[in-house]
């Protein structure tokens, strides 16, 4: 399973990387995304536990699933959603400011 | 006197600099002026100069005082003084002539009512020089030779809006602020060595050091630091250039004692680094060179202090040359010289800046006859220019006796004797044609340029050089300097580490030296009486590329280096993500990448039954999640592409639910729905045309960039692949923090979902952290969209434009003005009371089910973005007046710390956890808690749904410039145009 965990994060980060890199202003944005997936996913296979029981205090005497990767996800993702958002207005800004949403040619970076 | 006491003279130094920054003020600087300052702010190194003086006679017993004072205990870092006889020698010198010195710019910048900025530097120089003298641990030297690189960059660039000056300060702090750099490295060389930081350690530890490795990378490293500082050849070129320093800083800093810490230093650390082969060969021929350079050089110079300054190079060579010798009397000329030098320098500086001071000028062209007018300061000048000249019976004389005897010494191999003793020949000769240079032709003959009138300057002015000038006359006449002797003879010990004697008796009989003197003086007196043909034979031997123009050099490189990197920066957007990326991916190659150990029997393959991990489940979300990014690549179109990625987010929604974790899930469907809203929002906003030319060139590129592009995204997935796979094989198996958690979650906190608890609880500080950063990025994206768009000239979705007719089909959702069906209205009505109860709910039984304020916050925006996509921006905004986004942002923070608060007075810790209503006795429904935790979860609903609502409102407008944010804008402009005016 770590294997195919670890490939599917893999592919998951070159999709993000390769979205990042595209000319299309919305699909450097997407690209963002995929990659904030791809971090979380890695943070949720961390848990040091393979269990069935969810992280809730019961009678159970089986062993919870491992909580602590789970509330720093559940921190990221909220956290990955408002940086998405904010990246989107600047990238918007960007496409206003050149009058382009075509990466290519925003070059006024320079001076 | 104990130990500690050693920390006075710095404090009350830096407490003077202090007093002195304080008349910066303007209520202080109108009723005190420079000279009474002046007088009130030499009590500092009087007082610095007395407490030092009470500890010489414990030094005579050769006792070492060390200080240690924790800085940053955890890190091993300590600030430490060490004060022994050297320390002394030079605290003593400090404190005595920056008295003076201080009283003297009190006369220099009579009536300058700025002139407080001077003398606060001098006071924090003072201080730096002080502490750099009695540092007793490399680190507290390090920093203190910095701080006086640093003031004396800022001494010498006094006069800032003189370009020579901003260039000479600017020189002095490169080269010694390079070698302090150098310095560092060698000193935590030495450290590491000797398994300590202080000098007491690395003073007993000289085998050790000399024995090491690491010695000859220490020893370069530190004499490079020494030599930059004390203007050893080829690094003196800076001297020369920091003359434009006022003179009372020149006559403090640059010849009596900054340049003199590179001494200091070389002393200090000679007993531990020195008697080498290399030690002796390296300082002896820089010194050798230096001296030799700096002479010769001086000879030409026609400015005062620039003459000065060359002999002051000169100067610093014998004495550097001198730390390099192994006998006992070269230790004796050092101390001897380090102590003339600084009286008669000191005091020849100072007339230098009378002279400029009363004359207008410090051209020896122009100069001439002053003795008439200017007869004190004339007396002044001539005893100090006689000592420079080493002339008996001053003190100077028994400094060139002593370098000259260590010339002559047998114990030196042969060739070495006769380069040494010619050299000092040579170089005593041109030090006496420079001090009888600048004295006659300064006070001597008649005036060159009749306009140079002279007048005698203030007594207390003349009185300053005075001092060191009667010192160095008497010192050699008084009868029994017993305790001076013992002082220098100790300090010689601290710098030689074995015992050295040392009289102060000028008159030793006829003997080489004296022979040898004489022979100096009288070669001195020829090159005087022929200085026209010398100066016209320099013109002619002197090089066409200099050392300075080798420096200009180097800083021209430096420049068009610079613009070659920053050729990099093309401007474009792209090419820095590939730059990025690819160098992360280098680092990581570099690094870690290549020495990674895959301990592969740890990994299991997928067992392919329902039972256990339900793998199969697992195998089918990831192939979702992956496969739903794969498609985001490959569609044409942006709003499909952006369908895929709201897929694959559910594809991990649907691991989380097999982890098992079920509030992970649910936040995760909402916030990727979420996402997918504001997404469309953004992408509905962004004017079709320029949407639509940007859709078709996603892939427009040449392959070869293209392939450029795979490549990286394939290696950076590649590489977070194998780090996804050692961090997985390698993770501990068990949790120690999950069953701490399942004991006390519902005992402690009445919580017995154990995330939420973590959340709420175990980690409140750092979600409420967490929600001030989102709404801050809410207010982020209004603050951008609402202005900044708006002054690019931002007009969104250009209506007047008609767009072609689109090939896609769901371009414009109804958001753009397009009407919706009534039955996806009504489900929107419907939508947003049920979305409030759900969120309700949530936040009140959140602790022991699924759920919490984010959810719900989240849930609740859910409803209203639905509205947005189906009722437009007009509508929705003018039906939901009462949402509104800043105060409810507000609210949800202002409530979250509130909470803390309480729950810090209630139950003594921040975010602890109290119930209110178990507390009051409420009757509350069965399995709600009106605790900390639900007042923190409303909080955190409130500020996601404030900053949410902040996000929908900019994101969702349709672009035109409302009137609102025109007004604001035009307000802007007219801020900008008065501040301009």
């Amino acid at each position: 399973m770590e294997l195919l965990t670890a490939i599917a994060i893999g592919v998951l980060f070159a999709i993000g990387v390769f979205q990042l890199l595209r000319r299309n202003i919305i699909r450097s944005a997407i690209g963002l995304i995929i990659l904030a997936n791809a971090v979380n996913l890695f943070l949720l296979s961390t848990g040091a536990y393979v269990s069935i029981e969810p992280a809730y205090v019961s009678d159970t005497t089986d062993i919870l699933s491992d909580a602590l990767p789970q509330a720093l996800i559940l921190t990221a993702i909220v956290i990955s959603m408002g940086g998405t958002a904010f990246v989107l207005s600047m990238l918007y800004i960007i496409s206003a400011r050149y009058k382009t949403s075509d990466m290519d040619e925003v070059d006024g970076l320079k001076n | 006197m104990s130990e500690s006491a050693i920390v006075l003279p710095l404090i009350i130094i830096l407490t003077g600099a202090l007093i002195a920054a304080l008349c910066g003020l303007p209520w202080l600087n109108r009723r005190l002026n420079v000279t009474q300052l002046s007088w009130l702010l030499a009590l500092a190194p009087l007082s610095s100069f007395c407490i030092l003086v009470s500890f010489l006679d414990d030094l005579q017993a050769n006792l070492v005082f060390s200080w240690k004072g924790a800085w940053l205990p955890s890190i091993g870092l300590n600030m430490g003084l060490y004060f022994d006889s050297l320390s002394a020698l030079f605290g003593l010198l400090i404190t005595l002539i920056g008295i003076l010195v201080i009283i003297y710019a009190g006369q220099y910048f009579k009536g300058d009512r700025s002139a407080w900025r001077f003398l606060t530097y001098m006071l924090l120089f003072m201080g730096a020089m002080l502490g750099l003298v009695m540092a007793g641990d490399v680190l507290t030297l390090f920093i203190s030779w910095e701080a006086t690189s640093i003031i004396s960059f800022l001494l010498v660039a006094y006069k800032y809006k003189d370009e020579t000056a901003r260039r000479g300060a600017f020189k002095a702090l490169f080269i010694t602020g390079g070698g302090g750099i150098a310095l560092l490295i060698g000193l935590l060389f030495v450290s590491q060595v000797c398994g300590s930081t202080s000098f007491t350690t690395i003073l007993a530890s000289g085998d050790i050091l000399r024995d090491s490795t690491l010695y000859p990378v220490i020893l370069g490293l530190v004499a490079l630091g020494g030599f930059t500082k004390s203007a050893q050849f080829p690094a003196h070129i800076w001297l020369p250039d920091a003359m434009s320093a006022p003179t009372p800083a020149s006559a403090y800093l640059h010849s009596a004692t900054m340049v003199k810490a590179g001494i200091y230093l070389m002393a200090r650390l000679n007993p531990v680094l020195g008697q080498t082969e290399i030690w002796f060969w390296l300082l002896t021929l820089v010194g050798m060179a230096t001296m030799l350079t700096g002479a010769y050089l001086g000879l030409k110079q026609n400015d005062l202090k620039a003459l000065l300054a060359y002999s002051t190079i000169s100067q610093l060579g014998i004495l550097m040359m001198m730390i390099g010798q192994d006998i006992e009397i070269a230790f004796k000329a050092l101390i001897i010289g380090i102590l003339a030098h600084a009286l008669y320098k000191s005091a020849l500086f100072m007339v230098a800046g009378i002279v400029d001071h009363e004359t207008g000028t410090r051209d020896l062209r122009r100069l001439g006859g002053l003795r008439r007018s200017m007869p004190y300061t004339f007396g002044v000048g001539a005893i100090a220019a006689l000592s420079m000249a080493g002339l008996p019976p001053l003190f100077g004389f028994l400094a060139k006796e002593t370098l000259l005897a260590t010339a002559f010494h047998p114990s030196l191999p042969n060739v070495v004797a006769w380069i040494f003793t010619l050299a000092s020949i040579v170089t005593g000769a041109l030090m006496f044609t420079l001090a009888v240079m600048l004295l006659w032709d300064t006070f001597m003959g008649e005036p060159r340029d009749p306009a140079v009138r002279g007048h005698e300057a203030p007594k207390t002015m003349v009185l300053a050089p005075a001092i060191p000038a009667v010192f160095s006359l008497i010192l050699g006449q008084l009868p029994g300097p017993k305790d001076e002797a013992a002082l220098l003879a100790n300090a010689a010990r601290a710098a030689h580490g074995f015992k050295v004697k040392i009289s102060l008796a000028l008159w030793t009989g006829l003997n080489a030296p004296l022979f040898l003197s004489a022979l100096a003086i009288s070669l001195g007196v020829v090159l005087f009486i022929y200085r026209e043909q010398v100066w016209q034979l320099q013109a002619r031997l002197a090089p066409r590329r200099t050392l300075n123009s080798f420096y200009d050099g180097l800083l021209a490189a430096i420049d068009t280096s610079a613009s070659w990197a920053t050729r990099l920066q093309r401007g474009k957007l792209r090419t820095y993500v590939v730059i990025i990326l690819a160098a992360t991916v280098m680092l990581f190659i570099g690094f870690r990448g290549l020495s990674l150990k895959l301990d592969l029997s740890a990994m299991k393959w997928p067992s392919l039954s329902f039972s256990g991990e339900m793998a199969i489940l697992r195998i089918f979300a990831l192939f979702l999640i992956v496969g739903a990014s794969l498609a985001s690549i490959v569609v044409g179109s942006d709003f499909t592409s952006i369908l895929a990625l709201g897929a694959s987010g559910f594809g991990i929604a649907g691991l989380m639910v097999l982890e098992p974790a079920p509030d992970l899930a649910l936040v995760q469907i909402v916030v990727d729905i979420l996402a997918m809203v504001i997404l469309v929002l953004a992408l509905a906003r962004l004017p079709r045309l320029q949407r639509l030319k940007a859709q078709d060139v996603t892939f427009r590129q040449r392959p070869a960039s293209l392939v450029r592009d795979a490549l990286i995204a394939v290696v950076s997935g590649a590489a977070v692949m194998l780090i996804t796979l050692v961090a997985l094989l390698s993770r501990s198996r068990e949790s120690f923090v999950t069953p701490f958690y399942q004991a006390n979650a519902k005992t402690v906190l009445g919580s017995k979902s154990i995330v939420g608890a973590i959340i709420v609880d175990y980690r409140g500080l750092d979600t409420l952290i967490e929600i001030g950063v989102f709404s801050m990025a809410g207010l982020g994206i209004y603050t951008l969209l609402r202005y900044a768009a708006c002054k690019f000239g931002d007009t969104g979705s250009q209506l007047d434009e008609l767009p072609p007719p689109s090939p896609y089909p769901f371009s414009t959702l109804g958001i753009g003005g397009l009407k919706t069906s009534s039955f996806i209205r009504v489900l929107a009505y419907v939508a947003l009371p049920v979305a409030m109860i759900i969120g309700v709910t949530d936040i009140m039984y959140g602790h022991d089910q699924p759920g919490d304020g984010f959810t719900a916050g989240v849930i609740i925006s859910l409803a209203v973005g639905f509205w947005y996509v189906v009722f437009g921006y007009d509508e929705t905004r003018s039906r939901l007046s009462w949402l509104k986004a800043s105060p409810l942002m507000a609210t949800g923070i202002l409530l979250a710390i509130l909470t803390g608060i309480t729950a810090a007075f209630v139950q003594g810790g921040f975010f602890s956890n109290v119930d209110f209503g178990h507390m009051l006795g409420l009757p509350l429904p069965k399995g709600f808690h009106l605790s900390t935790s639900f007042l923190f979860e409303l909080a955190i609903c409130l500020s996601v749904l404030g900053s949410v609502t902040h996000m929908l409102n900019t994101l969702g407008h349709p672009g035109e410039k409302d009137t609102e944010s025109t007004r604001c804008l035009k307000e802007i402009e007219e801020l900008e145009k008065q501040e301009r005016m």
